[in-house]
């Protein structure tokens, strides 16, 4: 079973437990459970094969009766219907081997998913707030669909092209025993030579990749800058670079084309059939085979080219969908760093926050952080500024346990946040991030997120007091209106007003708001001012914000600097005190 | 081929006629005559060598039964073995030749339609997004190269089939004409496949990016489900798009993988009569038991290609349509006409707008008979609501777009007559969002002056409040900004790209400045930044900000394309006109009156 402990913040009852210690086995856990359709499939992909090599054995006995003296006419009839059964069905035992494996491809990439994404839910906020959403949309996308490619068609033809390259091993004994030594030595070269061109190629597909990623990155840039690229006249440049990224990657398209020309197995192909047929012909000659039996066992080996066609891209459709699976798992298996802290501190919050010589850095990196002390009594207002990369989104993180301080304390209500229990401290502090994150649900249902039964009326005044409720009139439908690509698209202030009501609904004690926002005109500042002084007003409220007039009257004003805490206090002790802050407060 | 059929026609595509695009293709062919020579050739070649496999072993059947020789015995395999090896070879050298031409010929095409693409004026980016752009000089000419691949294939194969048709026909003209037959059955039932699949395709398709965007959704909102423990709630909405998911993709697979199996069966029934009337044919002396078993080997080989043709023209299609788009690209009429190319040395700065009519769209004119007038060394500000013609001044100085009436002189001289390029170099123009490229923050900012030393930019870099803005940069001037800057802040990256206006240090200087929301320190260190460049430079300034208005020597109010006020910040405000109307509007949040106010008017208005 999977090496890591288990102390997800959220699990679903009764889901399929997967081994999770490498690739192979994790695919192939999920893939036995659709052992129904792996039946259907792996009996539909054999007896395929078998109808097909039944083909020639007709052929042979067909031209047996034919070329006999006198020539039996009267056999003919029944080998051909049997010709047209056995041939004809196989339509039927193909499509049950490849819709079996695409009915096996499509349930494991929807099983995949939805482990994938069980996992992603029991990952701490830590994990999700490191992790890119980019990053974890590819791995949900791109290599889950790997995954379900590596079954349809990946294993599905190299399955299917495998029991054809037995075949005739099989059933060439049939004519005369020593006939088995041109297919088998055929598969054996066969695996050789296709090592050797599949090993070939791949150091070259990653080159073609990379060249062509690299091209088109630049090339992409410089059209979208490519006001820019006129302003500082630098036209031919870029195309010297673009001329020099295509030749790169010309040279790669080019070095893949020749392995991909010097293809071997085609060539061994033509020799297993030359030596057959010449095999069979001896034989022939000594009268131990009849002339059917030649045309058979030659028919019998043109059912080799299946394999050898195939070979060219179905095995690297397998490898393809390893490295996803391996992607997949690699996420799911990243250790969680913080549990959910059950037995924890439970009490109603009041809302005081304490740092205590708090010091900060993410894994193996530089401080973030250092010695951080401040001290903030419940329904302060207080307010972080700082350039970016000062550490203020840091600070705020270490407050909800998004990450956990590495030397210091942070306490809330006079308790260490390690020693509450995690969800009564998040129930307790409601943070609206920079991009606020709006489901393709209704208004209504954004504002009512985290209090799903809230009455209308409920979320109407939750709307009025973040000044949200003007704004939603306009709205076609109201509070009923779809949020998102269906329907209407917010003004990052906007969305920063649905954040607020949200946070009215919830009424946490400490509210932390990330704001960027910048109003285009004065009216609209009006109502930003007025919705977070309402927010504000009888709770402890962190603000990282760049309004001067946020700044100016907030009860604690924390001037970081690298790290560290360059200035603190009022308004009126920084003015005094600290000559950064004077500068920002002089009119030009 | 890809799908790009989604790509809409842009306003400036042409249609060529086929006869002019294809010698419009064959000006890329051209040069590379020899190898495609060469390459006609060894594709006939191939054909024939392996029409000649079936060929052989028929005729050897025939042959070994009347004559029993070791040489006869011998020579049948002999001979399968030289047509493998001939054929493996000449496809060989075939390939390589091919692999070469199509890159020799995507490399030149790509690097043209790039090169026009810089040529272009900013008209034509706004009819077509940069990423259209990029995925014709990418995809386009991909699939045009794929279509000069699969022309090879598809040749190679009915050259094949064509040869056994003929020789077919010559043994034995009733049999071949059953096989005949199966010809407009297979190439029917392809056909309809072929309009079933795409049907259940773009369906699937269409469900699936539904699918993808859900997940996409709850992907993204994972974290905002935990900060409210909607976990189950979440969970459910994703279940239910994969599910969703599931189903459409198992319906279009049925339609998709019935396909082949259906065809195959077809072939199982025709192998089967052939057996039976060829058999017949043979008893009765009609044709030899090799041409029997010729027969029954070339089923497959005719139905294969026949399968392939109801494909083959929607493919033929796209990979002409793709070469189009890349030579519409190429071929686009510049929109900003110069009359000569005289070189530009030095330039005072002084900008003259006279009479000038100006329209991006015909019946919107946005300039009519604009009259402006700035001295060198000037610093002047625009101001005025959206649409008012401010940034189209900024774009008529950089010459981005074309203007359709009066003159624009720099230094008294008409600004048409300048090599572009010359004159560009003593501009500075930093855009609304600034644009940056990957590589280090030095990179950025000696992007427009390559010869100025890390030195020379580490000192410009410490004339801005000390250098404090490097400090919030991990590795200072080294820092890797990202793709397109995506790692910096917007202050840092305004900074960058202020930084690079004063390195360069340019006579003319154009902001159309950010709205973006910035910290105040790094917004003062901006206002720094902005301070040593007007000092040098003549400037024109949309200003956005309100100390940015203020620090123009100038204030010209503009209001649909005409100037209806100057001045300075005071004297218009207490004119109390349209500048008046602007400042209330956008200005007065910023002022710090505002700042001092904000709480009484906050906690009076509640």
């Amino acid at each position: 079973m999977a090496a890591t402990v288990d102390i997800a913040e959220f699990t679903l009852e009764g889901q399929h437990k997967s081994n999770r210690s490498n690739p192979v086995r994790w695919v192939i856990s999920h893939s036995i459970r659709q052992w129904p359709f792996w039946i259907v499939a792996v009996a539909g992909a054999i007896s395929n094969a078998l109808m097909a090599s039944i083909g020639p054995i007709l052929i042979g006995q067909a031209f047996n009766a034919i070329l006999a003296t006198p020539a039996q006419v009267e056999k003919l009839g029944g080998i051909a219907i049997l010709v047209v059964i056995t041939q004809g069905s196989r339509g039927f035992l193909q499509l049950a081997r490849n819709f079996g494996f695409e009915v096996i491809a499509q349930r494991m990439e929807r099983d995949v998913r939805n482990e994938l994404y069980t996992s992603l839910l029991g990952k701490s906020m830590a994990f999700h707030s490191i992790q890119p959403v980019g990053d974890t949309m590819a791995r949900a996308t791109n290599d889950v669909r790997e995954v379900n490619f590596m079954f349809s068609p990946g294993v599905n033809l190299v399955l299917g092209s495998l029991i054809f390259l037995v075949m005739p091993v099989i059933i060439a004994p049939q004519f005369h025993p020593s006939l088995v030594i041109t297919p088998i030595l055929f598969i054996i070269l066969y695996f050789f030579a296709l090592r050797r061109y599949l090993g070939a190629l791949e150091p070259i597909t990653d080159e073609v990749r990379l060249s062509f990623g690299e091209l088109n990155t630049r090339l992409s840039e410089a059209l979208d800058g490519i006001e820019t690229v006129k302003g500082a006249a630098q036209e031919p440049a870029e195309v010297n670079r673009f001329k020099q990224n295509a030749k790169r990657y010309r040279n790669a398209a080019v070095r893949q084309g020749d392995v991909e020309a010097r293809f071997i197995p085609l060539l061994l192909l033509s020799l297993a059939y030359g030596f057959g047929l010449l095999h069979a012909l001896i034989l022939y000659n000594q009268g131990i085979l009849t002339i059917g039996q030649v045309v058979a066992y030659f028919s019998l080996l043109l059912m080799l080219d299946f394999p050898t066609f195939t070979s060219m891209w179905a095995y690297s459709r397998i490898a393809l969908g390893l490295a996803g699976a391996r992607r997949i798992l690699e996420l799911m298996n990243r250790e969680n760093n913080l549990d959910q802290n059950l037995a924890g501190h439970m009490g109603p919050m009041v809302g005081e926050i304490e740092f205590q010589d708090v010091t900060f850095a993410y894994e193996n990196g530089e401080n973030d952080l250092e010695h951080i002390s401040f001290k903030v009594n419940p329904g302060q207002r207080v307010a972080i500024v700082g350039q970016t990369g000062s550490g203020k989104t840091s600070l705020i993180r270490l407050l909800n346990r998004t990450y956990d301080v590495s030397q210091g304390q942070v306490y809330v209500d006079g308790i260490d946040v390690r020693d509450w229990n995690l969800e009564a401290l998040r129930r307790g502090i409601s943070m609206i991030e920079q991009d606020v994150f709006l489901f393709s649900r209704t208004v209504a249902d954004n504002i009512a997120f985290g209090k799903p039964g809230a009455t209308q009326a409920e979320i109407v005044t939750a709307a009025e007091a973040a000044q949200a409720h003007e704004f939603i009139q306009t709205f076609d439908q109201g509070y009923k209106t779809m949020v998102g690509e269906r329907g209407v698209t917010l003004s990052g202030g906007q969305r920063q007003r649905l954040a607020l009501a949200r946070a009215f609904l919830t009424d946490p004690r400490i509210l932390i708001l990330d704001d960027s926002t910048s109003a285009i005109d004065s009216a609209t500042e009006d109502k930003i001012q007025r919705a977070i002084f309402l927010a504000a007003r009888g709770r402890t409220t962190l603000l990282i914000t760049h309004r001067l007039s946020q700044i100016r009257w907030a009860d604690l004003i924390i001037v970081l600097r690298k790290g560290r805490i360059a200035a603190m206090g009022n308004h009126a002790d920084l003015l005094r005190e600290s000559e950064a802050y004077r500068r920002i407060f002089t009119e030009k | 081929m890809g799908f790009f059929d989604g790509l809409d026609a842009e306003k400036y595509d042409r249609k060529y006629s086929d006869r002019a695009l294809i010698k419009r293709i064959s000006q890329y062919f051209r040069p590379q005559a020899k190898r495609l020579g060469l390459i006609l050739f060894l594709v006939v070649l191939i054909s024939l060598i392996y029409s000649m496999l079936p060929v052989t072993v028929s005729r050897g059947v025939d042959l070994i039964r009347a004559d029993r020789s070791v040489g006869t015995i011998l020579l049948i395999p002999g001979l399968v073995i030289a047509i493998g090896v001939l054929g493996w070879s000449t496809n060989w050298g075939m390939r390589r030749l091919l692999t070469r031409m199509i890159a020799d010929i995507l490399v030149n095409l790509a690097s043209d339609a790039f090169q026009a693409a810089t040529v272009h004026d900013l008209s034509f980016y706004d009819q077509i997004s940069s990423g259209k752009v990029v995925s014709r000089i990418t995809s386009d000419t991909q699939d045009f190269g794929q279509l000069v691949n699969l022309l090879t294939d598809v040749t190679s194969q009915f050259l094949e089939a064509a040869v056994l048709a003929i020789l077919l026909y010559n043994i034995e003209p009733r049999l071949s004409l059953y096989l005949y037959a199966l010809i407009p059955i297979v190439f029917l039932l392809a056909i309809s496949f072929r309009k079933l699949a795409r049907r259940a395709t773009q369906q699937g398709m269409r469900a699936m990016s539904i699918v993808n965007a859900t997940i996409k959704e709850t992907v993204s909102g994972i974290a905002i489900a935990k900060n409210f423990r909607q976990e189950a709630s979440i969970y459910q909405e994703f279940s239910r798009a994969n599910r969703t998911s599931y189903r459409v993709n198992v319906r279009r697979g049925l339609v998709l993988t019935i396909v082949f199996p259906m065809l195959n069966s077809l072939g199982g029934v025709a192998t089967g009569l052939m057996i039976y009337l060829g058999g017949i044919s043979a008893a009765q002396g009609i044709v030899t038991a090799g041409a029997w078993f010729l027969f029954l080997q070339s089923l497959d080989r005719f139905l294969f290609p026949v399968m392939n043709l109801s494909a083959f023209w929607t493919q033929v299609q796209n990979g002409l349509s793709a070469a189009e788009r890349v030579f519409a690209l190429i071929d686009a009429e510049p929109g900003v006409h110069q009359i000569d190319a005289q070189p530009v040395e030095t330039l005072q700065g002084a900008i003259d707008f006279e009479h000038v009519v100006f329209a991006y769209k015909v019946t919107e004119p946005i300039l009519e008979d604009f009259e402006l007038h700035i001295r060198a060394g000037e610093t002047v500000a625009l101001v005025g609501h959206t649409g008012a013609g401010k940034s189209s001044i900024a774009k008529l100085i950089a010459r981005f777009y074309e203007f359709q009436g009066g003159s624009i002189r720099l230094d008294g001289r008409d600004i048409r007559t300048f090599n572009l390029r010359d004159y560009r170099r003593h501009l500075g123009i930093v855009s609304q969002v600034p644009f940056l490229f990957s590589g280090t923050v030095a990179d950025n900012i000696r992007y427009g002056a390559l010869n100025i030393s890390d030195a020379e930019i580490g000192r410009m870099a410490g004339q801005i409040g000390e250098g404090e803005w490097l400090e919030t940069l991990p590795q200072g001037l080294k820092t890797e900004v990202g793709e397109r800057g995506v790692r910096l802040s917007m202050g840092q990256r305004q900074l960058v790209s202020l930084m690079r206006v004063l390195v360069q240090q340019p006579a003319i200087f154009v902001l159309d400045e950010a709205t973006a929301s910035i910290d105040p320190f790094t917004e003062w260190q901006i206002q720094r930044a902005l301070e040593l460049i007007l000092a040098k430079s003549t400037s024109i300034l949309i200003a956005h900000r309100l100390s940015t208005v203020k620090s123009a020597d100038r204030i010209i109010v503009m209001r649909t394309g005409k100037i209806i006020e100057e001045g300075s910040h005071s004297s218009l405000l207490s004119a109390g006109g349209h500048y008046a109307e602007l400042y209330n509007t956008y200005f007065r949040h910023q002022s710090l009156d505002y700042v001092e106010r904000a709480r009484e008017f906050v906690v009076s208005s509640k």
